[in-house]
């Protein structure tokens, strides 16, 4: 899926999280937890059954009190992946369902390598197919099988898989979209579900360049790649300026929610070399460090 | 409407299948190309927030818009005729009168010839857009009529110009070649040309009075008593209306000018006699001057003043009263009778006539032999000839000038052996004119001294008895003599009787002339005095437009008020053909097409 040189390349990144992770295994994301971490964190006073090593000896000496030393306790994070392979994602050049399919590699590569908990699931009118959570870099593969085997189908409904996702008791973690969010039923329900279990959200908007630009003959059927639906339109420049005035405004409204919780948000221009996108775009955004 | 470009049936066919066609196009054009797209939802969004517009009538206004489009096109491709566009279109005759009387001046100034040509443009410029148009004048300056369009017409119009020296005509372009069933013919004219005008002729006029006073006559003659003087006789008219106080004045080599004052009543002619004995020989110029003169191609006039110098003739002869009479009766010419005894005293004359004798030698003088009998140097004769008469005579030699011999009857004369061996030594004479058996009878050298031969004696023949006789005489005594000749001719094209003639005008310019048998012509479109010179004779040539009727230029058919004004001068129409206005609605309907296409106003 990936070339080695851009593995090695990956190998040197982190998925970050705004909030402290609440893995329950050790990791590498600072959690709520004080443990055996290497940031210090607090000191309190020994009590028995603690850790002697963690004893505070120099205070010890000075103070004839035995003060243990507390540390962050890192955890790992879990990595909810929710990767669009309904039928519009079968769509432009290059394939936005290609372009989605190695974003989510990549993303969950670096995941794996941190020994973040990944979940991958695939999801259209619903959840399709789902990945059990993997954890270290031995799991790679199996990622990169269920990215390749997916195909598209479907039309989309995200709102459905993430109901139907997070009514199970999941840990609160990094939940990754990776969409082009064209779902008719509108997003907003869908992301207040993610938004009523607090997790940290990253929504990646896959787009590709005919959808935002189109070249179109002056008359034209435009067909719904998902529901089948033809529309016989004029194609105008005024219609046209519309068009892209309107597409702009949907990815607008998609990353104005998102800022307004504190989500991430970015655009996956399918144009964009994917070395770009993942080494650049969304480190800036702080999805990667 | 008529179609031009096409037959009628055709040219309806071409616009239904036309029409037929583009609706057709219409009907098969392809179903719009159906394209997938991701989702439909942003176009949804699209759609919704934009007002559709009502498809079918873009789809009808395109139609009629295409519909407009190809049948303009093919409209034009027709060449259709919209009477109420640009006129109906027909073959227009027009015949401009361009004789003399044309070039009269109305009191605004302005000749008839431009309110004929004014007339003729206002005709040209009402004529549909499909019209073609031929004009002709009646004095041959357009030598090929024929159709041509409305700008080639008005072009050949500004060409036309009065002209006076040829007999005027009515063109025979009444029916022209080519012409379609819609045919107009005009004559443009002042009614003053009396011609034989087609019945379906419309008559425009371009009469307007005028005042024209002109010289009608001039001639230089001899006074009776004396022939060494000479008198100018003239003959002024005044064609006028009204009175007119005219200056005749003659101009002449050698003394000041001759004027005369005259008061002429309208009409009225009078006559003039001025003494020209005070004038040297050389050319005269006749003019007058009248206020307000309508024409100028009457107010001069030239003559040629011969000399006045009398020439010495000795007439050498055993007796010839006859003879001799006829000799005194040519005016300037003093006659000496001599015995041919005294023939050494030949050097003491100007001319000699040798009646009957020839001298041991050539004459030194020029000299006019009559059946001088045998000398060495003149052709011998072996037999005679009898009973003949002149049938062939070179009427282009002025020996022989404005003569006919027909009627001369030889009973005897000797047969001059022209080509006989030994000539070379003899006198070379050419025969001038020959006898029914190609006898030479009269014989003229070419080069050198001057010397006419009669092979004949006049109580032989009976060219004594003729009139032409004497002009034969004068002939010869003014060809031995030198003495020029002058001719006068009306203006137009002018025949000098003499081949290969260079011909000059009074400053010594060369005038352009054509050959002919027997004849150099040239043309003279005004008033003038030119010499025609050849290798043996110089001719004074007068030219002058001396006509009565050409300075009538009031005697119009049209002075009776009755003259049909101009009523061609309709309205100009629009001189744009319908076809290039259905082009031009094309190409407009094509940019209202593209424009509103682009603004999806139509399909």
């Amino acid at each position: 899926m990936f070339s080695d040189a851009f593995l090695r390349q990956l190998d040197m990144l982190t998925l970050l999280t705004r909030g402290r992770a609440h893995g329950q295994l050790r990791g590498m994301h600072r959690s709520r937890r004080v443990g055996s971490g290497m940031v210090f964190a607090d000191y309190r006073p020994y009590s028995e059954g603690d850790d002697i090593r963690h004893i505070d000896w120099g205070i010890y000496l000075r103070l004839d009190r035995l003060i243990l030393r507390l540390f962050e306790e890192e955890a790992d994070l879990p990595v909810y992946m929710f990767l669009d392979a309904s039928q519009s994602m079968d769509h432009g050049k290059p394939n936005k369902l290609d372009y989605a399919r190695k974003l989510a590699g990549a993303l969950g590569y670096v995941a794996l390598l941190n020994h973040d908990r990944v979940n991958l699931s695939a999801f259209a009118d619903g959840l399709r197919e789902m990945l059990p959570t993997r954890r270290g870099k031995a799991q790679a593969p199996q990622v990169f099988r269920f990215l390749q085997s997916l195909q598209p189908r479907g039309r989309t409904h995200l709102h459905a898989a993430l109901r139907r996702y997070f009514s199970s008791p999941r840990t609160r973690g990094l939940v990754i979209l990776i969409s082009d969010f064209l779902d008719a039923e509108g997003i907003e329900e869908a992301l207040a579900v993610l938004r009523r279990f607090r997790h940290d959200v990253a929504l990646l908007h896959v787009m590709a360049p005919d959808e935002r630009n189109p070249q179109l003959p002056d008359e034209v059927v435009l067909v719904d790649a998902e529901e089948g639906t033809a529309t016989e339109v004029e194609i105008t420049p005024a219609l046209l300026s519309a068009y892209r005035n309107t597409f702009e405004q949907h990815a607008r409204d998609i990353e104005g929610y998102c800022r307004k919780y504190g989500w991430g948000y970015a655009r996956a221009l399918t144009d964009l070399p994917f070395e770009d996108l993942v080494l650049k775009v969304l480190r800036q955004e702080g999805l990667l460090r | 409407m008529r179609f031009l470009g096409l037959p009628a049936a055709s040219a309806w066919l071409l616009l239904a299948g036309t029409a037929g066609l583009v609706v057709l196009l219409y009907w098969l054009k392809p179903s719009p190309r159906r394209l997938v797209v991701a989702s439909g939802l942003i176009w949804q969004r699209v759609l919704e927030s934009r007002k559709r517009q009502p498809e079918r009538w873009r789809w009808w206004l395109s139609l009629l818009l295409a519909l407009c489009i190809a049948l303009a096109i093919a409209a034009a491709l027709t060449r259709p005729e919209i009477a109420a566009v640009s006129g109906a279109a027909a073959d227009v005759v027009l015949v401009i009168d361009t004789g003399p009387s044309m070039a009269a001046r109305g009191a605004d100034g302005r000749t008839r010839l431009a309110r004929a040509l004014e007339h003729a443009e206002s005709i040209v410029r009402a004529g549909g857009a499909g019209s073609r148009y031929l004009v002709a004048d009646t004095m041959r300056q357009v030598m090929t009529p024929a159709l041509e369009s409305h700008e080639d017409a008005l072009a050949r119009l500004r060409s036309l110009a009065p002209r006076a020296g040829a007999q005027p005509w009515f063109p025979d372009v009444a029916r022209p070649a080519g012409a379609g069933e819609r045919l107009q013919l005009w004559f443009v004219t002042d009614g003053v040309a009396h011609l034989a005008v087609p019945r379906q002729a419309r008559l425009v006029s371009a009469f307007q009075v005028a005042d024209n006073v002109g010289i009608t006559a001039f001639e230089v003659r001899a006074l009776p008593a004396d022939a060494r003087r000479h008198e100018a006789y003239l003959e002024i008219a005044n064609a006028s209306p009204g009175n007119k106080r005219v200056e005749v004045q003659v101009v002449g080599v050698g003394a000041a000018p001759l004027a005369r004052t005259l008061q002429l009543r309208g009409g009225a002619a009078a006559n003039v006699v001025l003494d020209l004995s005070a004038f040297k020989e050389g050319p005269l110029r006749a003019t007058l001057r009248a206020d307000a003169d309508a024409l100028d191609l009457d107010n001069t006039a030239y003559a040629y003043l011969p000399g006045k110098g009398r020439v010495r003739v000795g007439l050498f002869t055993a007796g010839n009263p006859a003879l001799a009479q006829a000799l005194r009766l040519l005016p300037r010419v003093g006659v000496e009778v001599v015995p041919p005894e005294r023939w050494r005293e030949l050097a003491r004359f100007d001319a000699v006539v040798l009646d009957r004798f020839a001298p041991p030698r050539p004459p030194t003088v020029p000299a006019l032999l009559i059946a001088p009998g045998a000398a060495p140097w003149l052709p011998g004769s072996a037999t005679d000839v009898s009973d003949t008469r002149l049938e062939r005579w070179d009427g282009s030699h002025p020996l022989l000038a404005s003569l006919s011999l027909r009627d001369v009857l030889v009973d005897r004369a000797p047969l001059l052996a022209l080509d006989a061996p030994g000539n070379a030594q003899r006198l070379p004479l050419a025969p001038l004119a020959r006898g029914a058996r190609k006898e030479p009878l009269i014989l003229a050298t070419r080069a050198g001294p001057r010397l006419a031969l009669l092979s004949f004696a006049l109580e032989a023949s009976n060219f004594a008895q003729q009139a032409s006789f004497p002009a034969f005489l004068s002939n010869a005594v003014d060809w031995l003599t030198r003495e020029p000749r002058a001719l006068a001719y009306s203006i137009g094209q002018v025949s000098v009787p003499a081949a290969q003639a260079q011909v000059l005008d009074l400053e010594g310019r060369s005038v352009d002339t054509r050959p002919a048998p027997a004849a150099t012509l040239f043309d003279a479109a005004e008033p003038g005095l030119f010499t025609a010179m050849t290798r043996d004779q110089r001719l004074r040539i007068a030219v002058n437009a001396l006509d009565p009727q050409l300075t009538a230029v009031n005697a119009s058919r049209f002075a009776q008020g009755s003259a049909p004004a101009a009523s061609a001068a309709a309205a100009a129409r629009l001189r744009i053909d319908p076809w290039l206005l259905l082009l031009a609605l094309a190409t407009i309907l094509l940019a209202v097409e593209w424009w509103t296409y682009n603004r999806r106003a139509t399909v």
